[in-house]
């Protein structure tokens, strides 16, 4: 996801910077697959095995279940033993978006390839590749989130089941296995200013950088992460497709921990997690450094019983503090400078109940605020966004039961709205007496998409 | 008329000892509720086993397990202690097998599984599992 305002430059964003962030938002919200039929092959799984939804993806993210959370841990490396699978599938996203404000449309959004599955019972991946619909149907061909993964299995650490591993990745916490961390989901709150953990911030980490953690399982319920990063330089992220003007800036000093406990009871599964992320980060790249560290913790629960309906709920909440390099000065007020420090906070709860693992609704509260910062924030001072999406999804194959598990399809019918934005439900850009004033609901969009993978 | 004579209380004899083995056998051959166990089926054992004919996921297809020689689907890659095992599934061979961690059983299976230590559910399992083929 991107987002609407940089920070860093004090701004208002125009309405078809604003509008178009909107739209890939949603399209990422309804679209974003995780269910990989490469997976499902190589494992003679149905999709509705890693995922409480049989498609995955969409509003919430992947969705995973218990099981599904072990085959990210193990690497993507299982299998069924029956000879090797071509670890390639193939996704496409058609959508049809109405905003509040604006004409509506209807395209093919994103086409997508995945490279996903393993290399051998140690090595294994996922790389998504996507070409996303610019307008007039011209695409532009990104690299999305990578994860590629060494792992060693089935080890006996003081008598318990551990698992260790590597990950090397572009998006920290895409690769964590729970329902909860931002990039995980893809269902960070929109935000004016959000945190570093959270891919729908400006100038975000996501996509953009590269790093690498160490990570463990042991007893089957305890869960660590420790590791780096360092975003791309800006010719790199250039090639991949995605715009200089997002450069997260240049990082140093930067590190990532994950801790989590998880309980899988079968029936239902519950987790406990803290994340941090830190850096120093200089943005642009030859300006000051600043300190920007990020504090999370998150709860999720699942009840599973027999799969015939299930029910799950998270809850993250990151906090970053800021200690900022600059202090611009008050174009307004003489003397008056932006504070030196400052915190933002991100808010994201989201229950996701599944009939037969083909029916299912998503309806997710998302909040970003911040410390009160007249300079920054304009024009009221205030970052404080808060929005609301629902999702209805229909997924008819990908069980078990389906008469194949070569392909899936989805159907999804999504509602983003904004209850507060800049602060404010009204005039939220400040728009001078009359001017066209833009209030919060005018951002938000039902969006209908059809999404098939092979 | 001597043999009927001799023969006709051995044949009363052996029925007496198959309607008594039938009687007094272990309950969970018998006892299992398979309604009940299709939902433990799906609980405990469908994310790694489908009960389709044919169909492999991380584990064998399931599909007439109970009567089976063990490690006998030719498409489906045991591990060597499966395939040294010849044993076959009957009831109280898997009754014995899932009551306890898989690795117990067998240290050279690729199997994970930690036991089914309920009793009745392990009976509505074995009855679910004998409905299979």
């Amino acid at each position: 996801m991107s987002f609407f305002l940089n920070r860093y430059a004090i701004r208002r964003p125009g309405s078809a910077h604003l509008w178009s962030m909107l739209a890939l938002l949603l399209l990422l919200a309804s679209g974003n697959a995780k269910a990989i039929p490469a997976y499902a092959r190589q494992t003679g799984n149905a999709c509705a095995d890693c995922h409480s939804g049989a498609y995955g993806g969409g509003a919430n993210g992947p969705a995973l279940t218990p099981y599904g959370l072990r085959f990210k841990l193990n690497g993507y490396t299982e299998t069924d033993g029956n000879g090797f699978k071509i670890p390639a599938a193939m996704q496409l996203v058609g959508s049809h978006a109405a905003p509040a404000q604006g004409n509506s449309t209807s395209e093919l959004t994103e086409a997508d390839l995945y490279l996903a599955g393993r290399v051998n019972d140690n090595v294994g991946g996922y790389v998504k590749i996507q070409a996303i619909n610019t307008g007039n149907n011209t695409y532009n061909t990104q690299l999305s989130d990578v994860d590629l993964r060494f792992v060693a299995k089935d080890l006996k650490i003081g008598g318990q089941d551990a698992t260790l591993g590597v990950t090397v990745n572009n998006n920290p916490g895409f690769d964590d296995p729970v329902n909860a961390l931002p990039a995980s989901t893809q269902n960070g709150p929109p935000t004016v200013s959000g945190t570093l953990l959270n891919p729908s911030s400006s100038n975000t980490l996501a996509d953009r950088v590269i790093g690498a953690s160490v990570y463990a399982l042991y007893a089957k319920d305890w869960y660590g992460e420790i590791g780096t990063y360092n975003s791309l330089p800006t010719s790199a992220q250039d090639h991949l497709g995605r715009n200089v003007s997002g450069d997260p800036g240049k990082l140093s000093d930067t590190g990532y921990f994950r801790f989590a406990y998880m309980k899988d009871l079968k029936k239902q599964f519950y987790s406990v997690g803290i994340v941090g992320l830190t850096t120093k980060r200089q943005l642009p790249r030859n300006g000051p450094k600043e300190d920007v560290t990020d504090l999370g913790y998150d709860l999720t629960y699942q009840f599973l019983g027999t799969r015939e309906n299930i029910l799950q709920l998270s809850y993250t909440n990151i906090l970053e503090l800021r200690d900022y390099a600059t202090r611009p000065a008050s174009p307004v007020v003489a003397g008056l400078l932006a504070p030196a420090h400052g915190a933002v906070h991100d808010r994201t709860m989201s229950a996701t109940y599944t009939f037969k693992q083909s029916y299912g609704i998503v309806v997710s509260h998302l909040v970003s605020t911040g410390t009160r910062d007249e300079i920054r924030y304009v024009p009221y001072g205030d970052p404080n966004t808060t929005s609301n999406l629902f999702s209805v999804f229909w997924v008819p194959f990908g069980k078990d039961d389906s008469f194949t598990s070569l392909a899936n399809m989805k159907i999804a019918a999504t509602w983003f709205r904004f209850t507060k934005f800049n602060g404010s439900s009204m005039n939220i850009f400040g728009a001078p007496p009359g001017a066209p004033v833009t209030n919060a609901r005018d951002l938000n969009e039902f969006l209908i998409s059809a999404s098939v993978a092979f | 008329m001597i043999k009927l004579s001799i023969s006709q209380p051995l044949r009363c004899l052996t029925s007496a000892v198959l309607f008594l083995s039938w009687m007094f056998a272990p309950v969970h051959v018998v006892a299992g509720d398979a309604t009940a166990g299709s939902d433990v089926f799906k609980t405990e054992c469908s994310e790694c086993h489908s009960v389709k004919q044919g169909r492999n996921k991380k584990g064998p297809s399931l599909f007439g397990i109970v009567g089976r020689p063990s490690g006998n689907l030719p498409d489906f890659n045991y591990s060597d202690a499966v395939r040294q095992d010849h044993w076959v599934w009957t009831a109280e061979k898997l009754h014995s097998y899932l009551s306890q961690p898989a690795k117990q059983t067998n240290p050279g299976t690729k199997m994970k599984y930690d036991g089914l230590t309920d009793p009745k559910q392990l009976d509505d399992l074995i009855s679910y599992l004998s409905t299979i083929h």
